[in-house]
């Protein structure tokens, strides 16, 4: 009886979804390692904002972070909505490093500090997923 | 559409009763103030927009992908028990 009550459960959900569910990745430490690392630098890097040198060289640094995280996201299979999100992460720190690199432009501190924080909230949303995945 | 609109349309979100919505919503606010105070060229402000429009993205990834933790955990478990049975 409890067999088939389950049996039915299972066959109520949609055939897509139960595949998608099923075959997602399990908790990946080198996933998570990046996305907390990209979550720290921004919080630390967002106090330096005043320093236009220092800043200019954390923007590099940053961006190039998130550019490994989409590396990292893009070959993993069943796995399309991280490496949406890694995707959207990135261009967020890219644009920080491009204004930065434009010799015609002169990022303002607090343009830089409004970048950090998207990015810093973004690793947060990413790294609560992420980490919670089964172990 | 003009500026007062939307500026309205946003103080109508802080007030929607969804903290992260609520929450993003104001910080649309402080940043346009800041825009029109001068502390933000309109360059910064619109790659700023483009950011919490990238931010929303991201938290829609990531409430599908939760979902679907979810929904693998409770297949994890309905496997175990049936494999008990």
């Amino acid at each position: 009886m409890r067999k088939l009550l389950l049996l039915a459960i299972v066959a109520l959900l949609p055939g897509c979804a139960l595949y998608d569910a099923y075959m997602l990745t399990g908790f990946d430490p080198n996933e998570y390692l990046i996305i907390t690392q990209i979550r720290t630098d921004a919080g630390l890097y967002k106090k330096q904002c005043n320093n236009h040198l220092l800043a200019s060289t954390n923007a590099v640094a940053i961006s190039n972070k998130t550019d490994l995280f989409q590396n990292y996201n893009e070959q993993i299979p069943h796995n399309e909505n991280g490496i949406k999100a890694s995707k959207s992460l990135n261009e967020i720190a890219q644009g920080l490093a491009n204004a930065y690199i434009d010799p015609k432009s002169e990022p303002s501190a607090l343009f830089c500090k409004l970048k950090y924080n998207s990015i810093e909230n973004s690793a947060v949303v990413i790294q609560h997923v992420v980490g919670k995945r089964p172990r | 559409m003009y500026l007062d609109q939307l500026q309205q349309q946003l103080a109508d979100l802080t007030n929607c009763g969804d903290p992260v919505f609520a929450q993003a919503a104001d910080n649309i606010q402080q940043i346009v103030e800041a825009a029109k105070a001068g502390q933000l060229p309109p360059a910064e402000l619109k790659e700023i927009l483009l950011d919490q429009q990238r931010q929303l993205s991201i938290i829609d990834e990531m409430s599908q992908l939760s979902l679907k933790e979810q929904l693998n955990t409770v297949l994890t478990g309905l496997i175990k028990i049936i494999s008990a049975v």
